[in-house]
């Protein structure tokens, strides 16, 4: 990514078009792929830029903005209100773009130049990408680049962003509109609104003044905006809080007269939009009549789509990729396993004992290393889901699960931020944006912390491989573990769906929600697409567990290593390394060093900070199985949830037995006794804890994402309390009825 | 002798699987009628049924929509006899 100062850039250019017009692509396209996306990875309801260099020297820098998907500049929905916010420089951090590039779908160019129609409205230099230019034939579509150009007044260039056509031609005119803006500025009288009745322009005229006497300056765009939009709309965004009663009275006063003239609000604008359009379009495209039934994609969607088929379908493929998930990663995760306690031994090997190599070895590498080992699990999952959202299956599984959702009050529209979640809850919440209902939009940005994010992964797959058998069954096709990974998966899940249908129906009343959603066309998944997204994926996991969890496994140690005197213990090591080292080891000294080492780490850690917390949160916890390690653990996994794991390779390495230090987190877990010699865990102990897991609300960035997106502390914590709730009625429930067996 | 009458107009719920029809008439709630035409579902525009229901999946213009408008409108669309 080209890293220059502000002074440098020479201009913003924005990006917009109708969803599922190859925009993204376009991006990638025009930036070589170097976007600096969100905070979150996947995030498509945020702007996303990237810096690209442009000019005959390469000497000029643009900062190409990637704006959400819209059909219209009447933002209905969050995602939609940051293209518009864009475009009119109101998005703090972007400048107001010196260039847009409209992008049209070419094999449905009318229903996009709507679009069109508003952007170059607002007066920016405009142009137009006419992607997907590939497939116009097979539509049977011929389309006159040159003679829309003339017809609309602006640049056209036509590409195809899969296979990289048409791009330097789209370099090259973005360069000359650049240079000339002149060249994508229509004249007022041949704008679409220029065909609006004389007497809404009056109407914007009055507004205009009548604003500017009340001390309000808005441009004439959003002026108009307000008076076609309804409240519901983001467009009353721009008003002045404390003044939004009085506007909106004077906006409805315009509106009854305009009525009374025979305008119908807001039905007037499409009219005279798709008026402007067919003048446009009049010569410039012809269409063969063409049989459309029968393509694969029907027959596809036939299957896909149908009610009992499709939702089958569904279930078995979530089914197949937790079972591939579980085989797959079996081998790396042993590799990092394997290094990861390579490092730990080279570590012990190099320092002396004290609190150095304790810290080292003890809290960083077995700490940071226990929650590295799960990365190849997160990878395989992040490149399936980066497969279904890239070949187009997910909106048809949004639409078969829409007939379900609408039967709890909820819509289709929040199954794709609910599907994110199972990546991580922080993109799935900022994907709700894309829900045009405020009440449908609360209530999934509640659930989704349900959903069983890849933080919990590691907790699964620990408690999993320690504790349930690894049977086989249909003749080693259904494994028992991938089993009970793929249940737990769907417990949080299922759990929302009476958490919704409660929230509707006693916090969010109201009538049910439309659900309309154009569906992609099916394609082959890009690789590179999915190789980036994974590859997004992995670095978001790597710096989650190089800051917090770093900071959170330092502190763990610190706290189970201080107070208490090491000396002793350090030279009991010292003599036990030496003795271990000679050629021909006195075995009885050797075992009689490795008693005292484990009775003195055992006393010392029940001496720790850690270890009297361990005895006060005890009876907390002891209903749910657990002892005051688990307790301690589970304490410290609040902020994060999958700290647990570092957590307890932390606790277990400072406490463990001498003889199984060198041994992996799962062997030690086993090992784990109470005082009276009963096994810590159990079956009934591991489902416990995941299912506190799977329900609890232990991630810090997800409620401050809550606040963000409600601009409340309400929710947060609300969310806080009923899913720490849940958990523990939860878990308590599953170790009851599982210690019956 | 008469002339064959042209079917009903019917709402676009009643298609039957791969029937077509022509929008004639969008109703209901101004603000859905409005979105609706926005997204290209309009008077003259031709429908087919991909997969009928509450929740419908239909081909407009080429490209697939899938539906659930309830009571706040509705599409009236004049079968396409084949």
């Amino acid at each position: 990514m080209a890293t220059r100062s502000k002074s440098e850039l020479s201009a913003t250019v924005a990006l917009i078009g109708n969803p599922n017009t190859g925009k993204s692509s376009l991006f990638n396209a025009l930036s070589g792929g170097q976007a600096r996306v969100g905070n979150y990875p996947g995030v498509t309801v945020e702007h996303k830029t990237a810096r690209m260099q442009f000019g005959r020297d390469k000497q000029r820098i643009i900062e190409l903005v990637d704006l959400p998907g819209t059909y219209s500049l009447s933002a209905r929905s969050a995602d939609e209100a940051v293209s518009v916010e864009v475009l009119s420089g109101e998005m703090p951090g972007v400048s107001r773009p010196d260039a847009v590039i409209v992008i049209l779908d070419a094999t449905n160019i009318e229903r996009n130049l709507y679009l069109l129609s508003q952007v170059l409205e607002l007066k920016i230099p405009t142009l137009v990408a006419l992607n997907m230019w590939d497939r116009i034939e097979a539509e049977g579509i011929s389309i006159d680049p040159n003679a829309l150009s003339k017809s609309l007044g602006v640049p056209v260039v036509c590409t195809s962003a899969s296979n990289r056509q048409g791009i330097p031609e789209l370099h090259l005119a973005l360069e000359s509109l650049l240079e000339s803006p002149t060249l994508g500025i229509l004249a007022s009288e041949k704008l679409a609104s220029a065909s609006f009745p004389e007497a809404f322009h009056r109407s914007v005229d009055e507004l205009s003044q009548w604003f500017e006497t009340q001390g309000v300056s808005l441009p004439r765009f959003q002026i108009e905006r307000l008076l076609i939009d309804d409240a519901q709309g983001h467009s009353y965004r721009v008003i002045p809080k404390g003044r939004a009663h009085e506007i909106a009275e004077r906006i409805l006063e315009s509106r009854k007269s305009l009525g009374a003239q025979g305008i119908a609000i807001p039905l007037f604008e499409t009219r005279a939009r798709y008026g402007w359009i067919k003048q446009q379009v009049a010569g410039v495209i012809e269409r063969k009549p063409r049989d459309r039934k029968n393509t694969a994609s029907d027959w596809i969607d036939r299957w896909l789509t149908h009610r009992w088929v499709g939702l089958l379908f569904f279930f078995l493929l979530m089914f197949f990729i937790f079972q591939s998930i579980t085989r797959i990663a079996d081998w790396p995760m042993q590799g990092i396993e394997f290094a990861s306690g390579w490092l730990g031994d080279l570590v012990k090997g190099m320092l002396p004992p004290g609190p150095l190599e304790s810290l080292l070895s003890d809290g960083i590498v077995a700490g940071v290393g226990s929650v590295l080992v799960f990365l190849p699990q997160i990878a395989i999952l992040f490149f399936f889901i980066a497969i279904l959202e890239d070949c187009g299956y997910m909106s048809r599984a949004a639409f078969m699960m829409d007939k379900f959702m609408s039967a709890i009050g909820m819509s289709g529209k929040s199954f794709l931020p609910l599907m994110s979640s199972f990546a991580c809850a922080i993109p799935g919440i900022m994907a709700t944006r894309t829900i045009e209902n405020r009440r449908d939009r609360m209530v999934t940005l509640l659930i989704a912390p349900l959903m069983s994010c890849s933080a919990r992964w590691p907790v699964y797959v620990l408690m999993v491989s320690a504790f349930v058998p690894n049977r086989t069954y249909l003749g080693g096709w259904v494994g028992l573990q991938g089993a009970v990974l793929f249940g737990m998966m769907c417990l949080g899940a299922l759990v929302a769906i009476p958490v919704a249908w409660l929230l509707k129906r006693f916090v969010f009343p109201g009538e049910p929600s439309t659900f309309i959603m154009e569906l992609s066309s099916y394609k082959w998944p890009s690789l590179r697409v999915v190789a980036m997204r994974v590859w997004e994926r992995i670095l978001a996991f790597l710096a989650r567990a190089g800051s917090l969890i770093f900071l959170t496994s330092v502190l763990i140690w610190a706290a189970a290593y201080f107070p208490g005197d090491h000396s002793q213990l350090d030279r009991t090591v010292a003599q036990l390394r030496a003795e271990a080292s000679q050629p021909s080891p006195d075995e009885s000294k050797l075992e009689s060093l490795e008693t005292q080492v484990n009775q003195q780490r055992s006393e010392l850690i029940s001496q720790s900070y850690l270890g009297k917390a361990g005895h006060w949160i005890e009876p907390v916890v002891r209903p749910l199985g657990w002892d005051g390690k688990i307790g301690i653990a589970v304490l410290a996994s609040f902020p994060a949830r999958e700290v647990i794991v570092a957590t307890l390779g932390t606790i277990y390495s400072l406490g463990a037995d001498q003889d199984e230090s060198s041994q992996g987190l799962v062997q030690q877990l086993r090992s784990a006794t109470w005082p009276d010699g009963r096994a810590v865990y159990s079956l009934a102990t591991a489902c416990s804890i995941m299912v506190f897991f799977a329900l609890c609300a232990q991630c810090v960035s997800t409620l401050v994402t809550i606040r963000r997106e409600t601009n409340s502390w309400r929710w947060p914590i609300f969310s806080f309390v009923y899913m720490t709730s849940l958990a523990y009625i939860g878990a308590w429930i599953v170790y009851n009825i599982m210690s019956m067996w | 002798m008469s002339l064959p009458s042209k079917p009903q107009a019917v709402p676009v719920e009643f298609l039957a699987p791969e029937a077509e029809g022509v929008v004639v008439d969008l109703c209901g709630e101004e603000r859905n009628v409005h979105r609706l035409e926005e997204l290209g579902i309009r008077c003259g525009c031709k429908i087919r049924m991909l997969c009928p229901g509450e929740t419908c999946l239909l081909a407009i213009e080429g490209k697939k929509m899938c539906l659930r408008l309830g009571a706040s409108a509705e599409i009236l669309v004049q079968p396409l006899t084949p």
